[in-house]
């Protein structure tokens, strides 16, 4: 296709962005003990204004901070 | 002074044995007595690529359990005499592997030689656990595909938690090799380049190996590829050992064939 080439994402792009996440969550090891109850508790809250169709949660801890981001699909 | 390097990977496949065999012999071209160890217990496959396969009698297992000396179980290898090989056992696997005999045996050779390198098995079993437990430094070989460089990460991990110069409050250097690049896919952006992967790594660029079909033809002989004077993988080879022997020599980027403009155009418009 003579325009695709200029939408097209590189996939050696494409593999960069994909390896860093994988190589982020690996390095973080083992997840908290609690994200199985977390994600059952976080679903019952919003299932009152919306139904979700799927929740991520991932330690996403730095040097210095330690933290959990949760992505919520809404269905 | 003599050192202890492991040649590692996370998966196998990546051109790890190869590595061992060119740094090794590079090493020795250098005028440095250098000995190549075949840590793959039950895999015995450097002897193939040095092309010593023939001459081995006694193996590493036989000499810690006292079955042979070293002696007996070092081999000469054929393309210079400063590079020695002591072979992997193939009868036997993994388990047998001891630290306590590690230790010994890699004592014993830092006494006769100034570079020891040992090739590692692949994967991060106990095999590998053991090959890098006692090293000074580490060269981690990955290839520009994702498998590669997600499992290279995690035996970096265990290198840095596992190694015996870390658990007693030091480092163990790690220096990257980049093995198999195809410039002509990255100047399409269709592999990753070595900013790239040294950006997901952030580790210590040692070399970048471009791919070269004459590898094979080499590992058929029994030739290493750094003994083909016009192979751009046998000059790579060749920086890299100068590089472990303290030189300071520039990185050389693997260049792309140069295309006419019908080409360029024709990659433009792909």
């Amino acid at each position: 296709m003579f325009f695709s080439w200029f939408k097209k994402k590189k996939s050696a792009t494409i593999a960069k962005d994909r390896l860093k996440i994988a190589i982020m969550s690996d390095r973080g090891g083992a997840d908290y003990p609690f994200m199985e109850d977390l994600k059952r508790d976080i679903i019952e809250v919003i299932k009152k204004y919306k139904s979700v169709s799927n929740i991520e949660i991932r330690k996403a801890s730095s040097k210095d901070v330690d933290a959990i981001s949760i992505e919520v699909e809404l269905s | 002074m003599s050192k202890v390097i492991a040649v590692i990977s996370g998966k196998g496949g990546v051109g790890k044995t190869t590595t061992t065999a060119n740094v090794g012999l590079g090493i020795a071209m250098n005028m440095k007595q250098c000995v190549v160890v075949d840590f793959d217990i039950g895999q015995r496959n450097l002897d193939m690529i040095l092309g010593l396969e023939n001459r081995v009698v006694y193996d590493m297992v036989q000499v810690m359990d006292g079955e042979a000396t070293l002696e007996q179980a070092l081999i000469r290898s054929k393309a210079n005499r400063n590079l020695f090989f002591l072979p992997a056992s193939q009868t036997k696997d993994k388990s047998v592997l001891e630290s306590a005999k590690i230790e010994e045996l890699l004592k014993e050779l830092r006494q006769k030689f100034e570079y020891v390198i040992l090739d590692a098995p692949a994967g991060i079993e106990s095999g590998f656990e053991h090959t890098i437990e006692f090293a000074d430094s580490a060269i981690i070989v990955v290839n520009p595909e994702v498998s590669s460089i997600r499992d290279s990460d995690r035996a970096i991990g265990i290198l840095d938690s596992k190694s015996k110069r870390v658990k007693d409050g030091g480092e163990v250097e790690k220096q990257l090799i980049i093995n198999r690049i195809d410039p002509d896919m990255v100047e399409k952006g269709e592999m990753l380049s070595s900013e790239d992967i040294l950006d997901i790594l952030n580790i210590e660029l040692l070399g970048l190996v471009p791919e070269d079909k004459g590898v094979i033809d080499a590992s058929n002989q029994g030739q290493p590829i750094i003994l083909n004077e016009k192979s751009e993988a046998g000059k790579a080879y060749k920086r890299i050992s100068k590089r472990l022997c303290g030189q300071k020599v520039p990185i050389v980027q693997p260049k792309a064939k140069s295309k006419g403009i019908v080409g360029k155009l024709k990659g433009l418009f792909s």
